[in-house]
């Protein structure tokens, strides 16, 4: 395996979590994830020789990682692009049954609820990251950032309380 | 509720997620190294055997031209020129949309990204709406100006209705396709197919980017 495949995995590895928190919030189902999580990974990789070491690496994955979700005929081309789509699971969660938890459950399923945009937004946002940086991955002014999440956090407080 | 709070749930789902969340290496290694056919594949709003038709059709169409072009008939150079013409805008559009979404960049800002993307599926309506525009000329490609001085008027009379109504229902097409009546059942029944969720799709994109650049 090259130094480059070997560097690639490991940023990966160091920031699945953002690959696994899109996928699951772009997809209905276990096999979509799977789906999307295979199809970021490759798109990463393809543009991972351009990537640039003066930017933060999980801002760039974020923006990948939304663009392949967000994109429109995504699921048109479903298992097509990836010529012979693996069988093995690229990244899941060892369940542990004893633990529930209603809130984040909630939580989940009212950010599906959301429009595609609204959805990069609010998980940038719960994610920790600035306007400025927000504003960065999704290319709007810092201004509309604030507008934008002011609403959907509204939105989103008031149907959580009515649950 | 606070706005913490909504950033304690998150935090904590983040926590499980560093705890629990499983990395396939060996799955992932895999990826890199699987040769992806075509670079289009993935973003392709139509499938390449619709443009390799495509350039077929108007090939014959723009040979079909070129031959009857010396001694053809008045009425069979207009049509057949009308229908050449707007069948090679159709796929003259359809290969510069390809092109362009070959060189797309998908790290650039997502809404940026998301626009260029929606923008592009949806000027396939475009490419629907003109393609309707070369109905009437299938009605009148085999009349012969011979005919004008000579023929049965019932004959002309029949001719224009059918002629005037392909003329009207291209027209009404041509204003008619549009995303605003994608729930009419008439849209639904001519376009509710596999190809066209995408380009709804992309149209509802654009909608949700216009509302974050209104502000």
């Amino acid at each position: 395996m090259s130094r480059e495949n070997e560097t690639f995995l490991s940023s990966i590895e160091s920031n699945k979590g953002i690959i696994y928190k899109v996928a699951n919030s772009y997809c209905k189902d276990a096999d979509d994830r799977e789906d999307l999580i295979q199809e970021i990974i490759l798109q990463l990789w393809k543009a991972f020789p351009a990537f640039k070491p003066e930017f933060k690496l999980s801002t760039w994955m974020y923006r990948i990682a939304l663009n392949v979700a967000i994109s429109a005929y995504r699921k048109a081309s479903k298992r097509r692009q990836i010529h012979q789509p693996l069988s093995d699971t690229t990244l899941y969660l060892v369940e542990d049954k004893s633990e529930s938890n209603e809130k984040r459950d909630v939580l989940q399923s009212l950010i599906k609820e959301l429009k595609e945009v609204d959805r990069a937004l609010i998980l940038l946002y719960l994610d920790g990251y600035l306007y400025p940086e927000i504003g960065q991955v999704l290319g709007l002014s810092e201004s509309n950032v604030a507008t934008k999440l002011s609403r959907i956090k509204q939105q989103l407080k008031k149907k959580f309380t009515a649950k | 509720m606070q706005d913490i709070e909504l950033q304690q749930i998150w935090k904590l789902y983040d926590e499980k997620l560093q705890e629990q969340l499983i990395f396939n290496r060996k799955n992932a290694a895999e990826i890199t190294k699987l040769k992806v056919k075509s670079e289009l594949a993935s973003l392709r709003p139509i499938k390449i055997f619709t443009v390799m038709a495509g350039i077929l059709w108007v090939f014959f169409l723009d040979l079909l031209l070129i031959n009857i072009f010396p001694g053809g008939s008045m009425f069979l150079l207009i049509s057949i020129g009308f229908i050449a013409l707007v069948n090679n805008i159709a796929v003259g559009i359809y290969i510069y949309q390809l092109v362009l979404i070959s060189v797309i960049n998908i790290s650039s800002p997502v809404v940026k990204t998301q626009k260029y993307l929606a923008s592009l599926v949806n000027s396939t309506l475009w490419v629907t709406k003109i393609l309707m525009l070369q109905l009437p000329f299938w009605t009148t490609f085999f009349l012969s100006s011979s005919w004008l001085g000579t023929g049965n008027p019932i004959f002309w009379v029949i001719q224009g209705v059918i002629t005037l109504s392909f003329a009207g229902l291209a027209i009404w097409l041509f204003i008619n396709i549009r995303y605003e009546n994608r729930d009419k059942r008439w849209f639904k029944f001519l376009f509710g197919n596999y190809e066209w969720t995408p380009i709804m799709k992309a149209k509802e994109m654009l909608v949700q980017i216009e509302e974050y650049e209104q502000e």
